[in-house]
């Protein structure tokens, strides 16, 4: 028969080997984004600590025998009472023979963890180096993708492990990732929001030194904007892999069909006049952004703002927040202006639309204006471009209003190897680059406005001729610096205000932007609550 | 195996000599064997109570710290302490009360209605029919789905103004586009997830259906009893652990929600839930990490609140014999 | 006539899973188009979410995490299962509520705590991150559901056992897992499914390295250009084990459901 104390011993030690073998497959599991040769090491120690743990349970077995024969020899209370004082001795000492199981393995994972360090700094002859980049999920970063391994693995044996992640995800990640000097990614995608703001704060490096120092890479052929928009004092903290500015779209066809002719440099009210008259049942007149989301709707309307003269906050001296701008008259206005402009001859379901619905719907011939990013004309369909026409973004008392962004790679402060993710950078970002794409998919897929060289290629001027001139003019007249009327905080930033409480602003105050534009609140509504809004971050 | 032991002891004991040595000894052998036999019993649960203890409670209580501390990645600067001033104007900020509104409707009616659809399922399914098998297969699938794919699947290819399927049929047969998600966006988040849900009621209710005594409903029949009569005399108050169980089970799932409305709901006011809400505070938009946490505080005291008053409501899931 | 109800109201719930099959089988212009049900069916989709290195590695992660954390689920919830039904500790309600009371508790609020921990421990980015989360995350609910079916077990079975000098082992593999089999079954089936379609957790914790199928689906979705086709796609491909597991589990599902709801 067992007693309760063999059988406790039993259902322990059980247990204990089970968790012992758990660890260990979790472990070998778990680590295997680590070196793979390193991590066999670290499970061979690990089960040779298993090992030891079982001997040790097994040699406690035996000795628990012992006792508890000796306390059914002796039938005895007192021995009794012995025998269990013995049986919860070895109860204590199988917790330390766990203890001590459990020391081994973490020594174990210690010396894979060091010899694994060791291989990566001895590994420049045999190992590749590989690098993890963080890019967000469009085209563009699909084209790169497929390019990689015959373009830049093949001459410089570094391999390239990309993770695609949507707009919104990216920035949370990688906000989170370098704020808390994570080390998940060499290389990070990141917009020109952004990259003044990481680079003031440290988080990542000055990307000067490497950029000075190869004359391959021609830092000086990057669009001074846009080189601008990605420095803080002067240093430039992400090289841009494309950039946009915004400018309307439109149907040639259409609006000639409707006796309507577009300015070159068009003011709102034009816009919204003509957008108006070309409005049919199944065209909507424009199509603008209107789905909740500081880069969707609200950089759109936060260039209408800026030309209308109105702004988010002022700025204090010290170019800190200043107070709330939001309950002006000239806020509501630019709100009537847009709100009313969508409601009237804006697309369906204005109110959850943004770049992508509204690049389906232009491809479809639903709409017959398209006030966004100039990077959309690259995505046309060919019979579409073919009809299409460009504008200068809209005005009102401002002389230009087009936003500026750029998408741009960064390498985190963290980053053990930089100088092998400069070797990324500066590739994605080249000239050669964009050669090299040209040749695989044509000179219309190459990511625009990063390089003044670009729009001096007759083979792009040729291939982009509807787009490629109003792109450079657009981009070259984005009022970066100065984009309103008044003073404000966070310049340069044209479609957003460049302090980190904007996201928050931002997206909090475009759903109830949203709201009205869907029509279930009023604007006067909507104002007063981004008010209150912008007013928690005042100081 | 404890009883057997205690009689030998206790028969050694009548047989021994009764010094006061081994009276003592005695006592506190059966002591021992007591608190043994508890320590025993416990054994077996500890894994998974320490287990979840630390998994679970640990990051709470570090919540606990933070909500008293000034933090704000984006501000690069490091944290401080700062008391309870986090705690301030919790429930003045703009949209909360919203989204708290927002998260006892969507759970309220999410797992009421597929409470309601569940049953109906379930009684239509527990009858023979031709194919009834296949039809609970397709009905159960939903369940399975990804949370990210349905709401997918519904926002897009659903009731999408534009693209979706649901705004073309009303098109065809005659009726104007309908901008669900936008103008609706808290009933169609309701809408996909009683779509998920209803079919794992069903699948509980159909357990209750047929695990129900046939006898008992043919002697009802003889009796003359109507079918109506029978549903609701008989059949519901067999049903009311199974219900129970649903309510239950549906509750932790769906107070819960984040997929569908991450995916679903673009943050406008009133289609927010405070899951949602006290993400964006924290890493999903703010950084804001000692407010989100002093947030976090709030909703687990309040869920715990109303948690512990719903589980007294549904105490027969507790109550059951009590074995020895 | 409410046979033909229920077909009504299957294919009805059907319905939009069968779309999204349908659509991951066209063009994105068809799929963005006017809906038709005549279309020249295409794999392209298919070929296109498939090439990318993340959808092997990332069903890959997905299977160890998912059979790892519910193999731990299972080994830790029998036993306190046991504990709480057959040979019931002290207060086995109190520990049984604050079981389930750990189901309530926002994931969000914990998810900055768990990010700095998982970041300190040199987690994040591991699969075992995910698999004790998803641990704890089943745990709960598999500890309440099996100490209902271990509640099902016959007294005298286990006395007599008992009497016949069976280990805690032993009383579990000989006499209680034949009874409680479908019960266990139903249970593992739950956690497989809640671990399988996890996101949250997934995407805070493993945006880089060993991401699951989940992320992997979402990372089809651009916000540059449609992707109906592509993301059905590749929601079929992610949905597909667990619908069959599902499919093929369903009648002890019920079983075991049944069992849960009784005791």
């Amino acid at each position: 028969m067992h007693t309760p104390a063999r059988t406790r011993v039993r259902a322990w030690r059980t247990l204990f080997a089970v968790f012992v073998a758990l660890a260990l497959l979790a472990t070998a599991c778990g680590s295997d984004s680590a070196e793979p040769v390193v991590d066999t090491q670290a499970v061979d120690d690990a089960n040779a600590a298993a090992a030891a743990a079982q001997e040790r349970a097994d040699e406690l077995e035996a000795e628990l025998e012992e006792a508890r024969s000796a306390a059914e020899a002796a039938g005895d209370d007192s021995d009794a009472a012995a025998a269990l004082e013995e049986a919860e001795a070895a109860l204590a000492d199988a917790e330390a023979a766990a203890a001590d199981a459990e020391s081994r393995a973490a020594d174990a994972e210690a010396a894979a963890e060091e010899a694994a360090a060791a291989a990566a700094s001895a590994g420049d002859g045999e190992a590749t180096r590989s690098i993890n980049v963080a890019v967000v999920g469009n085209p563009a970063m699909i084209d790169i993708e497929e390019l990689t391994p015959e373009y830049f693995t093949a001459e410089t044996g570094i391999e390239v492990n990309y993770t695609v992640l949507d707009e919104q995800t990216l920035r949370e990640i990688t906000t989170r990732d370098l704020g808390t000097g994570g080390d998940q990614f060499d290389v990070a995608m990141i917009g020109m929001f952004e990259a003044p703001q990481f680079g003031a704060n440290d988080w990542l490096f000055n990307l000067n030194t490497f950029a000075n120092n190869d004359p391959d890479y021609n830092v000086d052929d990057l669009i001074p904007a846009v080189r601008g928009g990605l420095s803080a004092n002067g240093n430039l903290y992400a090289a841009p892999f494309y950039a946009e500015s915004s400018f309307v779209m439109y149907r040639a066809d259409l609006l000639e069909a409707a006796g309507q002719t577009m300015p070159e440099a068009p003011t709102w009210d034009e816009v919204a006049a003509i957008a108006r008259a070309v409005d049919t049942d199944d065209v909507a007149g424009i199509c603008l952004r209107g789905k909740p989301g500081w880069g969707d709707l609200g950089a759109a309307f936060t260039t209408v703002l800026n030309t209308f003269g109105g702004t988010w906050w002022s700025a204090n001296e010290d170019g800190s927040i200043g107070t709330s701008q939001v309950d002006q008259p000239e806020f509501l206005a630019a709100l009537d202006f847009y709100v009313d402009l969508l409601q009237d001859a804006g697309e369906d379901d204005a109110a959850n639309s943004s770049f992508g619905e509204c690049l389906t719907l232009y491809n479809e011939g639903k709409v017959a204006m398209w006030y966004d990013a100039t990077v959309a004309a690259s995505f046309f369909e060919p019979e579409v471009l073919e009809v299409s026409d460009f504008a200068l973004a809209p005005t009102n008392v401002t002389d230009a209003s087009g936003w500026l962004w750029a998408w741009s790679l960064a390498i985190p402060a963290s980053s053990s190897d930089p100088a092998t993710a400069w070797e990324y950078i500066s590739w994605a970002t080249s000239a050669e680059y964009h050669e090299q794409l040209a040749g695989e998919k044509g000179w219309v897929a190459v990511p625009p406005g990063t390089r003044t060289s670009l729009y001096e290629r007759p083979e792009y001027l040729e291939a982009a001729e509807a787009f490629a001139q109003r792109t450079l003019d657009a981009m070259n007249a984005a009022p970066i610096n100065n984009p309103g009327t008044t003073p404000r905080p966070g310049l340069p930033g044209v479609q957003y205000v460049g302090v980190p409480e904007f996201q928050d602003l931002g997206t909090r105050c475009t759903a109830e932007i949203s709201a009205a534009i869907a029509g279930s609140q009023s604007t006067a509504d909507a104002q007063a609550a981004c008010h209150a809004i912008a007013q928690e971050f005042e100081s | 195996m404890s009883t057997t032991e205690t009689n030998v002891d206790e028969a050694s004991a009548k047989s021994s000599i009764t010094t006061a040595r081994a009276a003592s000894a005695r006592a506190d052998a059966v002591d021992a064997l007591q608190k043994k036999e508890r320590r025993r019993r416990r054994l077996p649960l500890l894994p998974a109570l320490i287990f979840t203890i630390v998994v679970t409670q640990v990051p709470f209580l570090f919540s606990l710290y933070y909500s008293l501390t000034e933090w704000n990645l984006l501000d690069n600067k490091p944290r401080e302490f700062t008391g309870f001033d986090n705690f301030t104007g919790l429930f003045s900020k703009q949209g909360f009360t919203d989204a708290v509104v927002a998260s006892v409707t969507m759970t309220v009616s999410a797992v009421l209605l597929s409470i309601v659809v569940g049953t109906g399922l379930a009684v239509l399914l527990d009858r023979k029919f031709f194919g009834q098998g296949f039809v609970r297969t397709l009905l159960i699938t939903p369940f399975l789905v990804m949370p990210v794919v349905a709401a997918l699947v519904w926002e897009e290819q659903m009731l999408s103004e534009s693209f979706g399927l649901v705004n073309w049929l009303l098109e065809t047969i005659g009726f104007e586009r309908i901008p669900f998600v936008t103008n609706y966006g808290l009933w169609s988040i309701i809408l996909v997830l009683v779509w998920q849900w209803s079919p794992f009621m069903m699948l509980i209710v159909l357990a209750g259906l047929q695990g129900q005594d046939s006898s008992v409903l043919e002697a009802a029949r003889v009796d003359g009893a109507t079918s109506r009569g029978i549903f609701f005399q008989i059949t519901l108050p067999h049903l009311r652990p199974y219900i129970e169980l649903s309510i239950l089970l549906g509750a932790i799932y769906l107070i819960q929600v984040f997929d569908h409305v991450e995916v679903m709901s673009g943050g406008r006011p009133g289609d927010q839930n405070v899951r949602h809400f006290v993400y964006q505070r924290s890493i999903g938009l703010a950084f804001e990490f000692g407010e989100a946490s002093a947030y976090s505080v709030i909703v687990v005291i309040a869920t715990i609140i109303l948690a512990t008053m719903g589980l007294r409501v549904l105490s027969n899931l507790f109550e059951g014999e009590d074995p020895a | 006539m409410l046979g033909a109800l229920a077909w009504f109201l299957g294919l009805t719930f059907f319905f939009p899973i069968a779309w999204m099959v349908l659509n991951g089988f066209k063009t994105e212009a068809d799929a963005n188009g006017d809906p038709m049900l005549t279309f020249s069916p295409t794999t392209e989709q298919y070929s296109t979410v498939t090439e990318k290195d993340l959808f092997g590695e990332a069903f890959m992660s997905s299977v160890v995490i998912v059979l790892l954390s519910t193999l731990i689920v299972m080994i830790l919830a029998i036993p306190a299962a046991y504990a709480l039904a057959i040979k019931p500790v002290e207060k086995w309600r109190d520990v049984l509520f604050f079981f389930i009371s750990t189901k309530f508790l926002p994931i969000v609020g914990a998810i900055l705590p768990l990010y700095v921990i998982a970041d300190y421990l040199d987690l994040i980015g591991t699969r075992t991150a995910l698999v004790v989360l998803y641990t704890a995350m089943n745990l709960p609910l598999a500890v309440w559901m099996l100490r209902s079916f271990f509640a099902e077990v016959p007294r005298e079975l286990i006395e007599a056992s008992q009497m016949d000098g069976a280990s805690l082992w032993g009383q579990i593999t000989s006499v209680i897992m034949p009874i409680v089999a479908p019960g266990l079954a139903a249970t593992a089936l739950l956690c497989l499914i809640f671990a399988w379609n996890e996101f949250f957790l997934a995407v805070q914790l493993n945006f880089a390295n060993n991401q699951t199928v989940p992320i992997w689906v979402l990372s089809n979705v651009d916000d540059r250009s449609p992707f109906i086709a592509r993301i059905s796609a590749a929601s079929t491909l992610a949905t597909l084990p667990v619908v069959i597991a599902g499919w093929v589990a369903q009648k002890r599902m019920i079983r075991g459901l049944a069992m849960g709801a009784i005791k």
